[in-house]
């Protein structure tokens, strides 16, 4: 009896990709804590996912929220690429390294307004809240007992659009991640359609470059994955540490995917 | 009508031939998901020779049967477990033999194969064998390295025919692929 580690990450990607010709889907649901408001907001992305070859994949997410307004709205795009450059595989044990971008088009608000005041928020996010451009490295260690994954990443946040000025808030940042994962359930593989259960550990922290102040945050998950073809999440943020200013601490996530293997022919 | 030669064509071609792969069997290396196994398993399902996948989901090990009298080509399931984002770490091939003559550094046609045998004895194949191939990409790049010591010929490292084997033997297929395996 053994326990598998898994690096299907909640919070982050892992160096690894998806499988070549396939295609992902996935609904994101995220629930924020509003830290001046007294009430919560939601963002829907929805997220299409392409294995181009088995280097390259490309993710493309459309948000809305109702984080700046009261109603629901459509806030932009992002476009997210991972090609994996470097790749040493073993008998269930795997070290794996890759390069990703994000670019982000956003159209709200520099900052929140509530009632009749403004609050700037330093924490740059390409999720929905800020346009701007992400660029980093990621590495996966697969063990037998233990997957772990480390990024770092370069991020520079540009005007949304539609916003005239930036406002004096943080624009450069370095983000950097640490995660862990452990499939608890099955303890033996006996055919796909058990059910897996993953219980993952990831910490998410970013330094702003402008404004000398950061934030970690942990985000610990559970994870189901169901006759090896989707997978439900469950995650929950918050800040561990910090001095950033920030509209929210903390959020829910939650996060249904599932996979069309062998949509396309790939090179 | 051309179609009907063909067939017969192929199944004269296989009852003339010393040994008819079966099946192969691999250890997929890389995962330990099954989501990931399952990318594998359906990738597989969609190359035509193949007639059926049999998984050990614990050990990451495959067992594929292939269509009778159908060309079974080795790197195509590779490729597809390549694509599904993993790797080969050990890669068998199970044939039945008739009357197969083998020795270390020896090029035989087996079937549609041409294979160069590699650290083994001299013998007589008979009956259903196991092959390990040992190729490039169908072992661990530790075990593949550890290999070279097997041979000094350089169609190891590429898989394809090279000098060497065009004076080892004229009875190969006309293929230009050599895999190299050992028992």
């Amino acid at each position: 009896m053994h326990i598998n580690a898994q690096e299907l990450y909640v919070s982050t990607e892992p160096a690894s990709n998806m499988a070549a010709g396939s295609i992902g889907v996935r609904l994101n649901t995220k629930i924020f804590s509003m830290k001046y408001e007294s009430v919560y907001a939601v963002r829907f992305d929805p997220e299409v996912m392409f294995g181009i070859s088995k280097k390259l994949m490309v993710h493309i997410n459309a948000y809305t929220s109702n984080m700046y307004q009261q109603h629901l709205r459509f806030e932009g795009t992002s476009l997210y690429a991972k090609y994996r450059f470097y790749s040493s595989d073993d008998i269930q044990t795997h070290f794996r390294m890759a390069a990703f971008s994000k670019i982000s088009f956003i159209n709200n608000p520099q900052q929140l307004q509530v009632g009749n005041k403004f609050y700037n928020n330093d924490e740059i996010d390409l999720d929905g809240n800020n346009s701007g451009l992400l660029a980093g490295i990621v590495a996966t260690q697969l063990l037998h007992k233990l997957a772990l994954s480390s990024s770092a990443a370069f991020e520079n946040r540009w005007n949304n659009l539609d916003a005239s000025k930036l406002p004096a808030q943080s624009s450069k940042a370095v983000n950097y991640t640490l995660s862990a994962g452990y499939l608890l359930l099955p303890r033996v593989y006996t055919n796909y359609h058990q059910t897996n259960f993953n219980l993952y550990c990831e910490f998410l922290g970013s330094s702003s470059l402008d404004k000398k102040s950061y934030y970690i945050d942990a985000a610990p998950a559970v994870q189901f994955i169901f006759n090896s073809i989707s997978r439900l999440d469950f995650s929950y943020r918050t800040q561990l540490f910090g001095n950033m200013q920030r509209l929210t601490n903390n959020n829910f996530l939650v996060r249904f995917e599932y996979n069309f293997l062998n949509v396309f022919k790939n090179r | 009508m051309k179609k009907i030669f063909l067939s017969l064509m192929i199944i004269l071609l296989a009852l003339i031939t010393n040994a008819q792969a079966e099946k192969a069997q691999f250890q997929a290396s890389g995962l330990t998901c099954s989501m990931c196994s399952n990318a594998i398993n359906k990738a597989l399902k969609t190359v035509p020779f193949i007639e059926s996948i049999n998984t050990d989901l614990n050990k990451n090990l495959f067992e594929i049967t292939f269509k009778k009298n159908v060309p079974v080509d080795l790197d195509a399931i590779k490729k597809k477990v390549e694509d599904a984002g993993f790797s080969i770490a050990k890669f068998w091939i199970v044939a039945d033999f008739k009357n197969v003559k083998i020795d270390k550094e020896e090029h035989v046609a087996v079937g549609n194969f041409n294979f160069h045998f590699m650290n083994v004895k001299q013998q007589t194949l008979n009956g259903e064998q196991r092959l390990q191939l040992i190729d490039k990409d169908f072992v661990s790049a530790k075990e593949f390295k550890k290999n070279n010591a097997y041979t000094s010929m350089p169609c190891y490292q590429t898989g394809t025919m090279a000098e060497c084997c065009k004076s080892a033997d004229a009875n190969l297929n006309a293929s230009n692929r050599i895999y190299h395996v050992t028992i």
